[in-house]
Formats: structure tokens, C-alpha cells, sequence
């Protein structure tokens, strides 16, 4: 602070927290890392959980406003904010913190990218069942913070289940943690579960502890056609009743089929001989069951399957399939700009009725396209614009309103994608079971000056 | 208002039968599984929610501390009236609200016994996978409220895995909804949040949780090791093999004898260290796993592996390790169980330490625990009319705690912090961070009238910074 009172810039109150270096004013950063063209005055990318901490006190003093940032890669997610100040980038909290293989635990810093981690549990055949389209981009962080879901989450459950600490910065600038580094742990609350999916909104996570897992040795992928979607839920509700376990279990609704043909750029940029795309049938809703084990469970799963099975997928084809799942969001939003993306949460009982209802936004000029867990109750549904009458922006309103009043009062349909004119009429986030009032509670106690993601979550008052 | 007056509101509230107040009847309140003590002014069984609800705003307005408690099985004083006031037990709130298969979940009362909800859905081949070993007593809503665990639960998770949804009541007495019946929702996850906070939070008055389907297979393996280091060498290489087997626990040669003694489960008696292990799921991969742990217990000098032929036989190798406590009640006045947890490849370096410990205290200490998870269990027998033999034990503990800490542990992995451990919470947590956690318990609870003096260390007060640093803490 000058002598005379004036407030200093930020970017240079920044610079004397983290180093001049680190800290990014030119047009080029702020556009690239603008939130819904919002771009932010200053990036800042701090060196430490502490620098964390000071940037965090400074901010919440001068009521200045922080995104915190992995690899922006779901930033599209939330309200559109008024103004965004800071960015925090995480990119150099990514050191490994410690590894104990026959413990089955690892700490890393949550700018550590899920490629890196990946590569790190590689040379012990273990790793953690988070997937993603962009591994070398999303950061633990980021992946924690977002509560993001993949298809593994049917066999392995979620981040919730296996985040087992966290080290994190409050709203107001303290360094505090919850959990520990072991497996087992009920001291003190699980700040963890706090933090997993409040969308960097409760304290900014500068590293995560993780129960990792051993890496099956071999696994099959089961396609199964079938001509309905009752066809394909009694087929669900027949496989969740008996006794095989498998590790996903993913639904593909007929529209959604055509965007998930498209070849998946190799993971290795030296690869000659990237894979080839892997057709599933047209016209059919698809169920795939990927199944791990030895030769006799596979066999086994062969056989209960019976002739629901049309396709039987092993090695570098499964492994195309499955990354050609994950980047159905991109894939759709390559095709259309501006599409709708919903994230679906909802009881076993209530997918049903949730793909009819998606049908009906016909009514509104859209078609939908689904895949998702439909056997742990979660759905990522594409609401794609029809090209000869594309939607106005009511219609988008008008599509998420009729969709969301057709779901059970436990289940959330999030609008994780929709263009920006668009969201500014509608809450994005709808209803959630949880009481209102005690998620706000939750948030003033963890970030009093309402600095960390203003005016994109579902707490601000509406 | 004078405590004689809070009394006659209640009996208003919840009917005079459902109030107890004679010194007498206040006795059999006073102690839970563990060894803390305190005797509450009242103890008061309401029936619905709406009666908890009037019970806590009256607690609120006269200012008297309010604990709810379950079966009373806790370890750690968690459902103990520590600073007197009302106890609530929900033994009349012990209804299963629904079974609902199709989706995979039940909606209970907070006082429905944990066993008897698996046994209401067993016929239709569902059970509640967590299983702390008073299952046959202890409540759901006190798994709730301590994140229970049990042997399987290093498979399928502890309590907080298997709940979906709450309806709780506030210090306030406003009720709220928290989840449902979906996996996960929208919105901060204070389903996951609540789950273990000692009832600090709130109360629980409705619990959904997961229905797990029942094994297809099960086989159940006795190793019996000469050696008690090699017992723990095969723990961290089952672990270390990528076998996740539904259970793994293990008893020391001094325990193991002991419990062989009261309920003749089979232990061989001149052995250092048995392993139980339980495989379950499909035929063929238990089998599979079942080949692959006999070939690691082997390599580690296992003496014999035994495999249980039917359910009897299992039946009978369970009951050695679910009635240990009780076995070791037999021949001692008062234990002392820990709950450290420590990273499973230190397990051989902490069985060692805590047999220097119990060397140096004069103690004899027994090991039963979860060892798959590297949840220890020390035994540690004692006279309790005996205090200096009480402090000697207490010590004993606290340094067993502090080893774990120190290579990366946790002072409790399933029986919560309570008042038993919870002026060791600076062992694990910073100021800071006890700072951070103080907040949103005052968010919740903020005249710490709810199960007051529990997991936060009263030797320094987190209250009065927070509420400084809080601005527009609007009570809930």
C-alpha cells in the first residue's frame, strides 16, 4: 500500500505475492481466459498454497473477485458473471506430493494435470477411475471441483469416494485441510465432500489426496442393441439384479450414436497408426458393459449377456470406443455451437421418463442425443438445435423448463453447456433437493466476502 | 428458565411417558461402548420429526445442551452428555419408512438397527453393507452420525458411501432436506458433509440409503501365521497384488487365544497371528482371488490356510472376531480400544511399536483390526478403579495415536473423535484448519447447544475468533 492511501494496482500487489512473472496482464492471457467473454483484469498463477492464501486475503480485502483455474476446460459451467477480476491459475501447484503404492494413496497439487497423475500410477499398473476427454488438460483440481463424472463412476463411484484429503484455501484467505492420506478417516468434518463439486465456489483446492486403484489386467466391452429405451432399461434393471459387476455400464440413446463415430485423435502425437473409429449400430439404443476380470469372468459375462450382445469389443478398439464416448460433448459442440448440454442426476426409477421428456423438446426445435450412467443414475443429454429452424433463446428456456418439470423434486438437471444470450434468462443450475438456505450458510462461512466464483453458482440469491 | 419447567415442556411435547428424569433411570444414560461419562438432566424418546423439532427450539430458547443418541454403542462419548442437559434417544423413532428395489434404496428412522434393515431386505437379496460389529444393537442414525465402518466396509466404503439422502432438524428446530433417493445432486454435498459430524450439525430424522445387492459368492479364509510379521507382510501384499478382498482382518496371538478361550471359533492357540479374509462376488473371480491369496500367504510362511467348507463354519470364524470384545471383557475388569489408522505398508513397523509401548507401560495390549484398510484396533487392558494403572493406559494410547500420526495416519478411522479424542484433533489439524471446521459447525450450531464439547479440543476456544471473522451468520 502506497503512503498516501491510494490503492495499488492488483496486478501489482499480485506480482509482490507470487512474482512479477507470474502474473499475466497482456490482452491475449485475459481473452483466453475469460468466463463467458467476461474477461478477467489480471491472471495471477501462485507458487505455493501460502502465495494461494495471500491472494485470497488480498482479494477478499478489496472485494475483488477470483475464478479459480485448472485447464479451463469447464469454465462454460454457471452463471455468467458481472466482472471477474482475478484468475487463479493452479498450473504450478503440480508437484507430486507422495506416492505409496502398496498403500494404494497418492497427494498431488491440484494443477497436476490427470495425464500426468496417470503417467505416475502407469508404472505400478494402478490408477484413478476419473476418465476424461482431455486428460492432458483437466487438472485434479478442476476434475474435483467440477464433481466430474466418467464412465468408470458405475463400477468405482465417484470422486466422492475415493478423494480421501484435501488441502484448500478459503474464500478469506486461510490454508486449512479435512481428511488425510489414508483410507480410513473420520477425524474432524469431511471437508472433502464440501468441496468436491461447489465449482470453486468454498475455497480454492491447492492438493487432493486419492485412493487409487489397481488397473484390471483385462477387460471386454459388450455392445447391445436393443429397439427401445424400455427394452434397454429392463435390460439394465435384469444386469444391476444380477451377479456380475461390471465397470460401466453406458447408455446410447440412437441420435447420439452418429457423434460418437468420429475417430479420437491419437493420445500419443507420434502414434502412426492412430485408431480407427469404431462403428456401433445405427438406429438402435446401445448399452455398453465393460467388464474386467480373467478369462472365466469374461466368459461368464459372455453368457448372461446372452444375444443382447451384437458387438464384442477388446484391446485398442474398445479403448477408441470409450475415449469416443468421453468426448460426445465435444463432438456435439463441434457440429452445433450452440447446442445445449444437460448434466442429469436422478434416481434409477426416473431415467425413463427423464428420455421421454427429452424427446418432447421437439416441441421447442430441438433433438435430443443421450449417453450417460443410466445404471448410477446420471445422464449427460445434448439438446442439439434443429438446423432448418434453430431455436430462439426463449426456446431454450422453454426446452430446460418442460424437461426439468417432467423429474422427481431428488433429481437436478444442470445446463452445463448453452449459449451465452441464452443462459441470461434462465438459472442454469435449476432446483436442487438440498435446502437452499444451508448451502448459503455453507458459503459464508467458507468465503464471507463472496470472492470466489461471484455470480455463477446456485447460492447467489436469486 | 429453570431446568424443572423445561422438563414439564417437554412432557407437553412428547407425552410424560417419554420423559425420563429420576437420577435411576438418568444412570443407564450416562456411558456409551467407551469409557467417557455424563449424566444428563433428561432423557426424552420422541416420536416424529416434528417433535424433534419442538424439542430442539425449546433447547434453544432455555439455553440447555441437547445429544441425541442411538443404541449407545459409541466408543468415543459421542451420544454423552457431557455437560449435562437432554439426551434425545430415538428408540421410538425406529420405523423403515420404504424398501424401494427398484431404485435401490430404503428410507429409514434414525433408530431402525442397522442388522435389522439388511435382515428386512435379505429375502429379496439386498443387505446394508456397512457393518460395525454391534450391528446386532447399534442404529443407523448413529452410523450417521459417526461415519461408521465395520469388517466389510474395505470393500464397499464406510456409512458416508451408502447414504443418499437426510431430512434433518437444526439447533433452530427448522427442518430441512438434504439429497434424495438420486446418487448425487446438484448443489453443495451436505449429505456427505453430515455424515460423520457427530451430531455437531443437526439431527438426523430421515436417512435414505443404498441397498447393496448380496454376494452371489463367498469364501472365507483363516490364515494362521507363526509369525505375527508375517501376518502384517501378507496384509501389504494382498494390497499390494491388486486383491480387494471384502474383508481383511486380523487377530495377534495374545487375542486370538483369548477369543478361542470364550467362543471356540477354531483359532489354533500356539499360533502369532491370524488373518480372516473374506472374497466375495462372482464365483469365478473369488475363486480366481481365493488362488491368488493363498499363493501370497504362502510365500509369506503362512503355517495352514483354512477355508470355511459352509455357512456354519464361516459363521463360526466370524464369531471369533465379532464377540472379541466381549472375549476380552472376560478377563478384564476395563480395555481401552484405539482406533488409529495408519498407511497399510507401515502395518509390521506399528504392530512392532505397540508391543515396545506396552512394554514400557507395563500394559498388555492385543490387536484385532481391520487390517485391510489399516484400521488398528489396540486393546489395552486396565483396572479402571485402578488410576494410576487409568493414566498408564491413557498415555499408552495417546503415544500409540501419535506413531500413527507420524507416519502419515489418523487418530480415528471409525469410531469418531467424540469427547474421548478430541483434545488430540491438534495432533491432525492446525489451527486453521480446526478454525475453518469451528465455522461451519457455527453456521449450523452456533451456540454449540447440539452435542456441545465434542471432536473441537476445548483447551483452546474456537468460538469467539470465528465469530469475529463471521459477518451476516444468519441462524438457519
Amino acid at each position: 500500500m502506497s503512503a498516501t492511501g491510494t490503492a495499488v494496482s492488483p496486478a501489482r500487489e499480485l506480482a509482490a505475492i507470487a512474482g512479477e512473472e507470474h502474473v499475466r496482464e497482456d490482452a491475449a492471457t485475459l481473452a483466453a481466459l475469460a468466463v463467458e467473454e467476461v474477461a478477467p483484469a489480471v491472471a495471477v498463477a501462485p507458487g505455493s498454497a501460502e502465495e494461494v492464501a495471500a491472494v485470497l486475503r488480498f482479494a477478499s480485502s478489496r472485494d475483488l473477485t477470483v475464478v479459480p483455474a485448472g485447464g479451463f476446460a469447464r469454465q462454460g459451467i454457471g452463471g455468467v458473471p458481472q466482472r471477474v477480476d482475478i484468475v487463479l491459475e493452479t498450473r504450478r501447484l503440480a508437484a507430486l506430493e507422495h506416492y505409496d503404492p502398496g498403500d494404494l494413496t497418492l497427494g498431488a497439487g491440484a494443477g497436476m494435470t490427470l495425464a500426468a497423475l496417470e503417467e505416475k500410477l502407469a508404472a505400478n499398473q494402478q490408477f484413478l477411475p476419473v476418465q476424461s476427454a482431455r486428460p492432458e488438460v483437466e487438472t485434479l483440481g478442476g476434475l474435483l471441483a467440477t464433481a466430474a463424472s466418467s464412465p468408470l463412476r458405475h463400477g468405482y463411484g465417484g470422486l466422492r469416494d475415493y478423494c480421501i484429503g484435501a488441502h484448500f484455501v478459503t474464500g478469506d484467505g486461510r490454508l486449512a485441510k479435512g481428511g488425510g492420506r489414508v483410507v480410513k478417516n473420520v477425524a474432524g468434518y469431511d471437508l472433502m465432500k464440501l468441496l468436491i463439486g461447489s465449482f470453486g465456489t468454498l475455497g480454492v483446492i491447492v492438493s487432493a489426496n486419492f485412493k487409487v486403484f489397481p488397473r484390471p489386467r483385462q477387460t471386454a466391452t459388450f455392445a447391445c442393441d436393443f429397439a427401445s429405451a424400455e427394452e434397454a432399461l429392463a435390460f439394465r434393471d435384469r444386469l444391476l439384479r444380477s451377479a456380475l459387476s461390471p465397470i460401466c455400464m453406458e447408455l446410447v440413446s440412437p441420435r447420439a450414436e452418429e457423434y460418437l463415430r468420429e475417430a479420437p485423435p491419437p493420445r500419443n502425437v507420434d502414434d502412426l497408426h492412430p485408431a480407427a473409429s469404431v462403428k456401433l449400430a445405427a438406429g438402435a439404443w446401445q448399452v455398453l458393459v465393460r467388464a474386467a476380470g480373467s478369462d472365466a469372468v469374461l466368459a461368464r459375462c459372455r453368457r448372461e449377456l446372452g444375444s443382447a450382445v451384437s458387438q464384442e469389443l477388446v484391446g485398442e478398439d474398445e479403448s477408441a470406443l470409450w475415449r469416443q464416448l468421453l468426448r460426445f460433448e465435444e463432438a456435439v459442440l463441434a457440429r452445433h455451437h450452440n447446442a445445449m448440454m444437460l448434466n442429469v442426476s436422478l434416481p434409477l426409477s426416473a431415467v425413463g421418463e427423464a428420455l421421454a421428456a427429452a424427446e418432447r423438446a421437439l416441441d421447442n426445435n430441438f433433438m435430443p442425443a443421450a449417453v450417460g450412467r443410466f445404471g448410477a443414475g446420471s445422464l449427460e443429454i445434448a439438446f442439439l438445435p434443429l438446423l432448418v429452424d434453430p431455436p430462439s433463446a426463449m426456446q431454450y428456456v422453454a426446452a430446460v423448463s418442460a424437461f426439468r418439470s417432467a423429474l422427481p423434486r431428488d433429481a437436478s438437471a444442470v445446463v452445463a453447456r448453452c449459449p451465452r444470450e441464452a443462459k441470461l434468462h434462465f438459472d442454469v443450475w435449476g432446483s436442487s433437493p438440498t435446502d437452499r438456505e444451508c448451502m448459503r450458510a455453507v458459503k459464508r462461512a467458507m468465503d464471507p466476502a463472496n470472492v470466489l466464483n461471484r455470480g455463477r453458482f446456485m447460492t447467489e440469491d436469486l | 428458565m429453570r431446568f424443572p419447567a423445561v422438563v414439564k415442556r417437554l412432557k407437553k411435547i412428547v407425552g410424560a411417558d417419554s420423559v425420563l428424569e429420576r437420577e435411576e433411570d438418568l444412570m443407564l444414560y450416562e456411558y456409551d461402548g467407551g469409557f467417557s461419562r455424563g449424566t444428563p438432566r433428561a432423557v426424552v424418546f420422541p416420536r416424529t420429526t416434528e417433535q424433534v423439532s419442538q424439542v430442539m427450539r425449546l433447547a434453544g430458547e432455555s439455553g440447555v445442551p441437547i445429544v441425541p443418541r442411538g443404541a449407545g454403542t459409541g466408543l468415543s462419548g459421542g451420544s454423552i452428555a457431557r455437560t449435562g442437559g437432554i439426551v434425545l434417544g430415538f428408540s421410538r423413532m425406529n420405523r423403515i419408512l420404504e424398501i424401494d428395489l427398484e431404485n435401490q434404496r430404503a428410507v429409514v428412522q434414525p433408530g431402525v438397527v442397522n442388522l435389522d434393515l439388511s435382515n428386512a431386505v435379505a429375502r429379496d437379496g439386498f443387505y446394508f453393507a456397512p457393518d460395525p460389529s454391534s450391528q446386532k444393537a447399534c442404529t443407523i442414525g448413529g452410523n450417521v452420525a459417526e461415519n461408521s465402518g465395520g469388517p466389510h466396509t474395505l470393500a464397499y466404503g464406510v456409512t458416508v458411501n451408502h447414504v443418499t439422502g437426510l431430512e434433518v432438524v437444526l439447533p433452530s428446530g427448522r427442518v430441512v432436506e438434504y439429497g434424495g433417493k438420486a446418487a448425487e445432486s446438484c448443489g453443495y454435498d451436505l449429505t456427505g458433509f453430515f455424515v460423520g459430524s457427530e451430531g455437531t450439525l443437526g439431527i438426523a430424522t430421515k436417512i435414505t440409503v443404498k441397498l447393496t445387492r448380496l454376494p452371489e459368492f463367498i469364501a472365507t479364509l483363516l490364515a494362521i501365521f507363526d509369525r505375527i510379521d508375517d501376518a502384517a507382510q501378507t496384509v501389504a501384499a494382498i494390497t499390494a497384488e491388486g486383491i480387494t478382498p471384502a474383508a481383511l482382518e486380523m487377530l495377534d496371538g495374545w487375542t486370538l487365544r483369548v477369543v478361542e478361550e470364550a467362543t471356540h471359533a477354531g483359532y489354533p492357540l500356539d499360533s502369532g497371528a491370524v488373518l480372516l479374509i473374506e472374497l466375495e462376488g462372482l464365483r469365478e473371480a473369488v475363486e480366481e482371488q481365493a488362488e491368488a491369496v493363498g499363493e501370497v500367504c504362502r510365500r509369506l510362511r503362512v503355517r495352514e490356510l483354512r477355508r470355511a467348507r459352509d455357512e456354519q463354519e464361516r459363521q463360526r470364524l466370524w464369531a471369533g472376531r465379532k464377540n472379541a470384545f466381549g472375549a476380552v471383557g472376560r478377563i478384564s475388569p476395563s480395555y481401552y480400544v484405539q482406533d488409529g489408522v495408519i498407511p497399510r505398508t507401515r502395518i509390521p513397523d506399528t504392530l512392532r511399536h505397540i508391543e515396545s509401548v506396552a512394554k514400557k507401560y507395563s500394559l498388555t495390549i492385543g490387536n484385532i483390526f481391520h487390517a485391510g484398510d489399516g484400521n488398528l484396533h489396540p486393546l489395552i487392558l486396565f483396572d479402571v478403579r485402578d488410576p494410576e494403572q487409568t493414566r498408564r493406559t491413557l498415555d499408552a494410547g495417546r503415544e500409540i495415536l501419535e506413531y500413527c500420526v507420524s507416519v502419515g495416519g489418523s487418530i480415528t478411522g471409525e469410531h469418531g473423535v467424540g469427547m474421548e479424542k478430541n483434545e488430540l484433533m491438534p495432533m491432525l489439524f492446525t489451527d486453521d484448519d480446526l478454525e475453518v471446521m469451528a465455522r461451519l459447525r457455527n453456521a449450523f450450531n452456533p451456540d454449540s447447544l447440539l452435542n456441545p464439547q465434542k471432536i473441537f479440543p476445548t483447551t483452546r476456544s474456537c468460538r469467539e475468533t470465528s465469530g469475529a471473522t463471521l459477518p451476516g451468520g444468519v441462524p438457519l
